[in-house]
Order: structure tokens, then sequence, then C-alpha cells
């Protein structure tokens, strides 16, 4: 059998480098730089600082404008590709946030006008506009997401289930990450300059980076992307490892991807930002990877500034033009390398023979990503398809208003409701007053959870972290931005700052359980905690536990402004789930399978397509005991009319559970109801049947749970 | 800005800001030395509050704090913030 490579067939980019490939290798070429005064707002203190901004964008205002630059990238990609992408997975961290940002400043109270806020609404638009019928993905976790994203297309493409996926990164330039940074004081003055002696910080930019993947058995000349790397420093949740440790490992776990050694790396595309931390771990890692003399290496973001989510994206399409054109680009702005780092970025661009890349980039919460694009040298070793054996739950953890796991499964198996939002001094009960402090509701929920699973019986720790929500830390991002606002762009807080990314949860659970593992945050509304499923399913390759959780919080402000369920559902509610899973081993427990998960009802998906993709009527009937409905509020009706098609169509004798009148309203509701399943499961006999979980929301999603 | 009193005072004054601003459950304002480190010592601060710190000192008192050496100085302790704050209000009253 040949092993199943994947091309890179599309690329599209748009940055303060250029808005084609054609203008992004000709600002490479020059080795300039093209940071400049932030002028998408006004600071009304402090002279804008240096931000990488495209220069000429225009868009029509009722769009944010991280939609709009990725339909542009996407574009670009797609442009001489007629059929629609099995899957679209984006990195991205603020979304439609910039528009949310105006809105908030002038008290707009109109939830309509706050329909693209969410991360996930990206790639949803894409979705839409390539007509893509499976899976949709946002990865967020921080600087390092458009890699993530990248990484994750790659896994499910090697998985071989998927023919063709559009994936990238996105970001806009917003307040949030703008006044974020700078509070953090990691902005440079005067631009950043990657390994200068002199360097102060970064400079925050914006930008789109799109490719089209594919998968092929057979060889051809085409640009391969050739593997990725993931890993979690779990050390701090700012700062890289001060030895660059989980560098190191996302650079060598990339490398092994690839089947490559580092002598076959003609060209290292730094993370390089220019902050003093982050260089100084990333130059460690190098030389703990390629010895003292690593092939010519250099950072872009001296001369595009760091456009977070979008930064890996990008610079994997960077990747594809060094390699086209035989150019090492710049590593602009630095004149004077810094000799404590004992490496030597490239001056100028350079010309010379470039076949293979490797990319770095790292991120908040020290998640790590490593990219390796080129030229194939030879035929590598034929490779077995990848087997998945089931996940395997090991312990489980819910929290929601009624209290923690036992007190919230009690009351769900007698049919009473959970809502409400559980105080917090129960919900951090347990938990170290150090280790909360500077934690707000959705990460204290997060180790609450995490938490939970490990005080299961056979208590152990995850090697990597999936965790799902669909709104992110709203309490973080409300709080830095009334405090943003009220003092008229003066002050912010950068511990609010550095709560508000989406991964900082995530990010959490990793210091506690000190997972170096790919550490993933997704993100799509009320699927949120299956896309966190379906990540662990295409990235856990091994038998190491992993531990796979859903939370979303209820914020009294923002959420009745993001989640039309919310604003339809009545009481205030937020709460999670949580499993501790290993994939075959020695492990025994309830098994737990993401059965669908694609698409959109509306559009593609019939209640005859899922019920065959169940099994069918019989199979169905004969497997399951319990079906565990996810109708959200402001699906109601239509939710209901497919339940009752659904049970229409398969006869179901078993008992249902209209699982959201119990939970109440949000995103990740449906990671309670999977505990839920899996109690139902775990206490009944032996040779009893599983549970059936399915959201009868937007998109279609079923999970299962069957007894070990 | 704040009237400046006496140093006790402006201590305790401290005191209670710090504990407040980085939300130090486990540390009654009473229980913190003037003199006691600040940063990597009992109290469990870090860089982060050290930011927090930054901003509280520009909210309240008006001074800028924009660099690591001169934030390594001023948040050695509490009597070294309220010798910082004393004396750069002494400059500008004076």
């Amino acid at each position: 059998m040949n092993p199943l490579r994947v091309y890179i067939t599309g690329r599209g980019v748009l940055s303060a480098l250029g808005k084609s490939t054609a203008e992004t290798y000709d600002t490479l070429a020059t080795g300039c730089s093209r940071l400049g005064p932030l002028t998408r707002f006004t600071p009304p203190h402090t002279p804008p600082l240096p931000v990488g901004e495209i220069e000429g964008l225009t868009w029509d205002r009722e769009l944010p404008e991280s939609h709009h630059m990725a339909r542009l990238a996407a574009d670009q990609a797609m442009t001489g590709c007629s059929k629609a992408p099995d899957a679209v997975i984006l990195g991205v961290t603020t979304g439609g946030l910039s528009t949310t940002e105006d809105l908030l400043k002038e008290e707009c109270n109109d939830p309509v006008r706050y329909r693209n806020h969410a991360i996930g609404s990206v790639a949803e638009d894409l979705a839409r506009r390539y007509h893509c019928k499976g899976p949709v993905i946002t990865v967020s976790t921080a600087c390092s997401s458009g890699a993530c994203a990248i990484a994750l297309s790659l896994a499910m493409l090697r998985g071989g289930n998927f023919n063709r996926i559009l994936t990238g990164g996105v970001d806009s330039l917003c307040r949030l990450t703008y006044y974020g940074f700078k509070s953090l004081q990691l902005i440079d003055p005067d631009g950043a300059r990657p390994f200068s002696h002199d360097r102060r910080g970064m400079s925050v930019a914006e930008g789109a980076g799109m490719i089209l993947l594919e998968a092929s058995t057979k060889m051809h000349e085409g640009m391969e992307l050739l593997g990725a790397g993931l890993s979690c420093d779990a050390h701090h949740p700012t700062q890289p490892h001060p030895r660059g440790d989980g560098a190191a490992s996302a650079m060598h776990s990339a490398l092994g991807n690839a089947g490559l050694q580092p002598d076959d790396i003609d060209y290292i595309n730094l993370h390089g930002t220019g902050t003093p931390d982050n260089d100084r771990s990333e130059a460690i890692a190098i030389k703990t990877v390629f010895g003292e003399a690593p092939p010519p290496l250099s950072s872009v973001k001296g001369a595009m500034g760091h456009p977070l989510a979008a930064a890996g994206a990008i610079e994997a399409v960077i990747a594809t033009l060094s390699i086209e054109n035989g150019l090492v680009p710049g590593n602009t702005g630095a004149i004077v390398p810094d000799p404590e780092l004992g490496l030597s970025p490239v001056g100028p661009p350079i010309s010379m023979p470039v076949r293979t890349v490797l990319s770095n980039s790292f991120g908040f919460g020290g998640n790590n990503a490593t990219l390796i694009v080129g030229q194939r040298r030879e035929c590598p070793e034929s490779t077995k398809a990848p087997s998945f054996p089931p996940f395997v739950i090991t312990g489980w953890a819910a929290v929601t208003g009624a209290g923690h796991t036992a007190n919230t499964l009690e009351r769900l198996r007698s049919g009473q409701p959970c809502t409400g939002k559980l105080d917090e001094k129960a919900l951090c009960e347990g938990l170290p007053p150090r280790d909360i402090r500077r934690l707000k509701r959705l990460s204290q929920m997060a180790l609450a959870l995490s938490n939970g699973t490990s005080t299961c019986d056979n208590a152990i720790s995850p090697s990597s972290i999936y965790f799902g929500t669909a709104w992110g830390s709203l309490s973080e991002t409300a709080d830095f931005l009334e405090g943003l606002f009220a003092s008229e762009e003066k002050f912010s807080s950068p511990t609010d700052f550095i709560g508000s990314v989406h991964n900082a949860p995530a990010g959490q659970i990793a210091l506690k359980t000190h997972a170096t593992g790919p550490n993933i945050t997704v993100s799509g509304g009320d699927t949120s905690f299956e896309q966190a499923l379906f990540s662990a399913h295409w990235l856990t390759r091994d038998d190491k536990p992993v531990l796979v959780a859903g939370a979303d919080e209820g914020h009294e402000k923002l959420s009745p402004l993001f989640d039309p369920s919310v604003s339809a559902g009545g009481t205030l509610s937020d709460g999670g789930g949580a499993f501790m899973l290993q994939r075959g081993g020695n492990a025994s427990g309830p098994l737990l399978r993401l059965l669908y998960f694609m698409g959109d009802w509306e559009e593609h998906v019939s209640m005859e397509k899922l019920v065959d993709h169940l099994g069918g009527p019989d199979s169905i009937n004969q497997r399951y005991e319990w079906l565990l409905a996810g109708i959200p509020a402001v699906d109601r009706n239509k939710g209901q009319d497919r339940l009752s098609r659904f049970l229409d169509r398969t006869t179901f004798n078993g008992r249902v559970i209209d699982y959201r009148l119990l939970t109440g309203e949000y995103g990740a509701a449906s990671a309670v109801a999977a505990v839920l399943a899996a109690s139902l499961v775990d206490i009944a006999d032996p040779n009893h049947k599983g549970a059936l979980i399915i959201g009868f929301g937007k998109t279609p999603a079923a999970m299962e749970v069957m007894p070990s | 800005m704040n009237v400046i009193g006496s140093m006790a005072d402006l201590l305790d004054e401290l005191k209670t800001k710090v504990v407040d601003v980085l939300n130090l459950q486990d540390i009654a304002p009473a229980d913190i030395d003037p003199d006691e480190q600040l940063v990597g010592g009992r109290l469990g601060i870090d860089s982060i509050d050290v930011l927090e710190m930054v901003i509280m000192m520009e909210k309240d008192y008006g001074l800028t704090i924009d660099n690591k050496d001169l934030g390594a100085k001023v948040f050695a302790s509490l009597r070294t913030m309220a010798d910082f704050i004393r004396l750069r209000t002494l400059e500008v009253g004076g």
C-alpha cells in the first residue's frame, strides 16, 4: 500500500506583506518591514504603536474584518478547485470581536448585531461559501491556532476519511489584543525586532492564511505538508518554558511525524515574535533539536508583525513560497543579533535552494505547534493506515447549577432540572485558593472538572487536553473591555487579558495536571464538545490518557447577547462535563464514540441519512436503551420536529431525555448529557444497552456511550 | 490622585490594595510585613501580578513604571513601593 500523502494544492494569503502570494513574495524578497502606526482604531491617550496592517483593505462593515479577510484568502486558496472541501478547519482567536468591541462601546443591546461574534462563525461562513457538507472546526490555541488547525487537518487526511480540507487561520486587529499585549508590556514601541540584542517585544498584526490540502496515494511534484508536531509546556499561562522544552518537543514530534531528521531541514521559519522571553526560549529549543549549527533561520514577524491565529497559516504559505522561489526570507529588524542567544538568524533575504521548511508557532498556555512543508526527497517506508481503537471512559465529571458530579447526576437521573449557576464558592470547592485567585468562571469550571475526573477511582493524569467551549471566557473578556472603556482606553487588566483567550481554561488544566501533549481548544456553538471529541479522535495515536471536556459560562450581560438560545431559554445557566479517556491499552469501562458530526440540518442532512448512518432502525433499537436529545431553545420547534421524525423513523422504544430542559441553555450542554449517558450505562446491568446522544440543533451530531 | 499622608498610612493603604487587586485569598492585609519580599516570596506574587501592580500604580498614583529594572526595584517590597510613591509625589508636588 502506498502511504497517504498530503499535498498543498491551493493557498491564499493576506497580511501586511501583501494581499496575494505574489505580493507577499515580492515584499519578502526586499526584506523591508511593513510595520506602521495603528490606524484601525484610534487610541485616545497614547501614540499608536507599530502594528502590521493590510494596506488598502476595505470591507462591508456588516461583516467583521476577520470574516472578510478569511473570505479573501480562502477564495485565493480555492481558485481552480471546483469541488467542495470535505471539511473546514480554521484557527481563530478573536473572530468577530473587533465588531463586538464597537457594539459594546456604543452600548448596543441588539443580539442580532452580535451574530458574527463567535470565533466559530468565520469557519461556518467559509463552509457555506464553498458548500462544505462535512465537519467545520475552529481551533483556538492563541498564537498557535493556525498551525494547530493545519496539524489537525493533516491528521484527518492521513486517517483516510477525508480527501480535501480547507484549513488555515485568521485574526483581525482589535482592542483586546492590542491593549492586552500592551498591558503585558510585550509590545516593542519601535516595532518588533526578533532575535535582536535590543528587542523589546512584538508588533500585533492582522491577516489570514489559507491552504487547501488534498490527500493522495500518488507521489507527484507538488508541495507536501510533510508533518506536524504539537505539545504543551504546562509551565505558565503566558511565558514560554525557560529551557524551551515544549518547543523542542513539538519540533521533535513534527520531524518524527514527517519521517525526517534535523539535517533534512533547509530553512527554519521561527516563531520569533521579538519578545525577550519567547526568542530566548526558542533559541534554546532550536539548539536542542539542531545542535550548534542549525540551518538558515529567520522570523518574518519583524516585517509582518504577529497576526496571532493567522501566523502559523501565513507562515505555512510563506514556507511554500520559500521553496518555490529558493528564498530564505530575511530576519527583518534585527541589525545586531542577540549574542546571548547564540544563534545567527539570516540578515537580508538570501537566495538558495530550499526543499524543506520547518515552521514554528507558539502561543499562550505554552501551546506549541510545528509544521514541516516540503518536497519529498524520497519515498518513505510504506506505513499502515492508522487504527483507532475506541475511547474507553476511565473517569468523568460534571458541574451544573445543581453542583458537582454526584449532585448533578442524582438530579439528572431522576429527571430533575440542574439549571442556574452554581455559586463561586461551591464551584471552587476543593481547589487551592492560590490556584484560582486569578481565574474567573470558565477557568474555575475547567479546573473543577479536571479535578473531578481525577478523583474518580484509579486516578490518572492526562497526557493531552481537548476542550470545547462555545463562547470562551466571557467574564474576563467583559471585565477587560469594561475596564478599558471606563478608563477611556487608558487602563486594561493583564490578568483579564491572559484569562480571556479561549484556550486559557485548557492551559490551566495542563498546568495543574502537567499534561505536555497536544492541548487543543475548539469552539463551535452547540457542538463545541463534539468538536473536542472529534479532535481528540484524530490526534490521539497512543494509549495515553486524554482529558476531553466541554464547558460554557453563563454571563449576565454577554451570554444573552451572543447565544440566541440563552436569550430564548429562561434561567441563566452554565456548566460542563469532562471525561478521562484512553484508547486501548489496559483500560476498562464504557466506550465513548463520536458517530456523526457534519453539515447542517437545513441544507445537507436528511433524517434518513442520519438514521442510516447510525445503523438503521433495528440496530438503533438493539443497541440503545436511552436517547439523550439536545434541542437548543432557539431551535425548539425545528428540533422537536426533528426528534419526532427520528422517533417515527426508528420507532425507538427506549427512554428519551430532552436534556436541555434539565441542564439549561449553554453551548457545552452536550458534555453534561454525555456524562449523564455514561453514568446511566455504567450503573445498568452489564448486558444492558448503550445511550445515544443526538444534537437536534443547527448542526447534527451524534455520540454514543456503550457498556464495556 | 491620592493625597499622601504618613508612611504608616501609605503602607496600610498599599497592603489593602495589593490584597484586593491581586485577589490574595489566603492573606489578610495586616499579615503582610512591609519589608518582606513581594515577588517570588511567601505571598505567591509573580510577574503577572507585577503587571497588575504597574496598572494600579498608574491608575491610583499617576506613576508610570515602564521597564523591568525599575519594576524590580519598586516592587521589591511594600516599603520600596511606598518610598517610590512618596519620592515621585514629592518631586511632582515640589
